[in-house]
């Protein structure tokens, strides 16, 4: 009875897995099919919908407008979530509620995305101003923030305070007990939510929807203009290397920092 | 003590203006933009009368309804599909139970818009999953894309990492004397899990409840490429609104609509679920 169960169990794992996770590991194999139709019969292997990426510029160039984005917006997130979960995490009291301003930082997660990007979109025609780069980098900045604060929240509860106190006894400046005894020890969890920050506004589509120009277009957007005209394996093949992506910094900050989203 | 206080005001500072310039501002902005009157009304601004207008149409009043009830099933499907996942889970340790995390990790950061490129595919009638069913005459084409279940299944698969994460950071830090007290008592597995785990788990699943809702009722890629214009929630209403008809006010409007359900959903699920949390 007890092994039943246990089957069972495993069973069911496995099939919420293949729920969670099939409809990539298909866009995967879609990118390695010759077929030309989107969806179509597997009809051998090939690399030519990868060496088709080349040929079309915008995606390689809205590819390096996404990395820019997400590189300045998780800059932005880890900077100021650091100084916030520090402040929330320290023995000395911390400001007002910890639990509510650990709640209200992290409130852009509760409202939609698309509803961000419109609001930055009028808050710049209230202003009479284009929206520009840096409205797509204020969207994004604001959205990825709780999750850097999170992690480092988390990193934060396994740091002991008192090897901050040790170095000042030890004649150490507030500023130079940060830099060599703070944030070396708190590099993990820095590194880790600058990358999850950067993954995750690298693939947001609804955050720049009303944000983008033809100067200033996203990886997610270009993919979007080209998924309404028409769908072939070349867009599954830009997917999977989003996915292959993704997947190695999973598995490099698993590896090495051993950082994880959830404990 | 107090200049304590002060530095931590001081360290909080960036990520509150972030928050008000950012977010603050700019969400009264698109307030006040729905105030105002448009292409498509006029009246003298300040006024409600763009809420109305959606409120009092059939077609906004169905698209309002789609909204919430997708969110609605999509939560109902994910809660116990999820709770059952993080039970199995929790009793998973060291690499197994590792992989098992960093596999859910996985499809949030590829990215729903990879991941629905997928389900374009699979919900196909001659897709792959089901062109051989259909060929082999086992089914008549389900037409799920564009169908409120097609967009349903989607959301479900979409918003599960997050159910099953939430949940099983509740279930872990349940301790496990409470377990063995329990056994130790005489009490079945069943009774354990009813008086002890169910319980305990609850704040958990309240948690989990409020981020699946509102996941599912703030997405945008599964009703936008799967439901289409049959199927508008208030995400691609906004987006019709400002990218088709290019109407800021009314696409103000729909949005604070959606703010406003949201809340009003997050206080509904905290007071049906709450009154079963033991304080």
């Amino acid at each position: 009875m007890k092994m039943f169960g246990k089957l069972a169990g495993g069973l069911y794992l496995v099939l919420l897995y293949l729920f969670v996770a099939g409809p990539l590991l298909f866009v995967i194999a879609t990118s390695f099919n010759p077929a030309t139709s989107f969806p179509a019969r597997f009809e051998g292997l090939t690399l030519s919908w990868y060496a088709a990426i080349l040929q079309r510029p915008e995606f390689l160039s809205a590819a390096g407008t996404s990395a820019l984005v997400a590189a300045l917006a998780s800059t932005v997130a880890v900077l100021v979530a650091f100084l916030a979960a520090y402040a929330l995490s320290r023995r000395s009291g911390g400001a007002g509620g910890r639990g509510a301003m650990a709640t209200l930082l992290a409130s852009p997660l509760l409202v939609p995305q698309v509803v961000i990007s419109l609001a930055i979109l009028q808050l710049a025609s209230a202003w009479g101003v284009g929206t520009g780069f840096w409205g797509l980098v204020a969207a994004h900045a604001v959205y990825v923030m709780p999750f850097a604060l999170r992690l480092i929240l988390t990193g934060l509860a396994r740091f002991d305070f008192a090897v901050e106190e040790a170095s000042r006894s030890l004649g150490g400046g507030w500023l130079a007990t940060w830099r060599e005894v703070t944030l070396p020890l708190l590099r993990p969890s820095l590194v880790a939510g600058f990358t999850f920050c950067f993954i995750l506004s690298f693939v947001n589509l609804p955050l720049s929807l009303f944000l983008t120009g033809p100067d200033t277009a996203t990886l997610p957007i270009v993919m979007f203009a080209y998924i309404e005209s028409r769908i072939d394996p070349m867009i599954a093949a830009v997917a999977s290397l989003i996915v292959l992506a993704a997947g190695t910094a999973t598995i490099l900050l698993d590896r090495f920092l051993h950082v994880r989203l959830v404990d | 003590m107090s200049a304590a206080r002060t530095l931590d005001w001081l360290l909080l500072l960036p990520s509150l203006l972030l928050l008000a310039l950012l977010m603050g501002l700019p969400l009264a902005a698109m307030l006040a933009t729905s105030l105002q009157p448009n292409v498509l009304l006029s009246f003298t601004g300040p006024a409600l009368d763009n809420y109305s207008y959606l409120l009092s149409r059939g077609y906004y009043l169905q698209v309002i309804w789609r909204t919430l009830r997708m969110a609605g099933e999509t939560t109902l499907f994910a809660i116990p599909l999820g709770y059952l996942a993080a039970m199995l889970l929790r009793n998973l340790s060291g690499r197994a139970g590792n992989l098992a995390i960093m596999g859910l990790t996985f499809p949030i950061l590829a990215g729903p818009l990879t991941v629905v490129l997928g389900w374009m595919a699979l919900l196909a009638d001659g897709g792959p999953f089901l062109g051989p069913l259909v060929e082999a005459g086992l089914i008549s084409p389900p037409r799920l894309l564009g169908s409120e279940a097609g967009v349903v299944i989607s959301l479900v698969q979409f918003v599960l990492p997050f159910t099953v994460l939430t949940l099983y950071t509740g279930l872990r830090q349940i301790q496990p004397q409470m377990h063995e007290a329990a056994q130790s008592l005489g009490a079945s597995g069943t009774a354990r899990f009813l008086h002890v785990t169910l319980p305990l788990s609850l704040p958990s699943v309240l948690s989990a409840t409020i981020i699946t809702f509102s996941l599912a009722a703030s997405s945008f890629i599964s009703p936008h490429y799967l439901g289409g214009a049959g199927q508008l929630t208030l995400t691609t209403l906004v987006s019709q609104f400002i990218m088709a008809t290019f109407n800021a006010e009314l696409a103000a409007a729909a949005a604070g609509l959606l703010l406003l359900l949201m809340l009003a959903s997050v206080v509904v699920i905290t007071a049906v679920i709450g009154r079963f949390v033991r304080p």
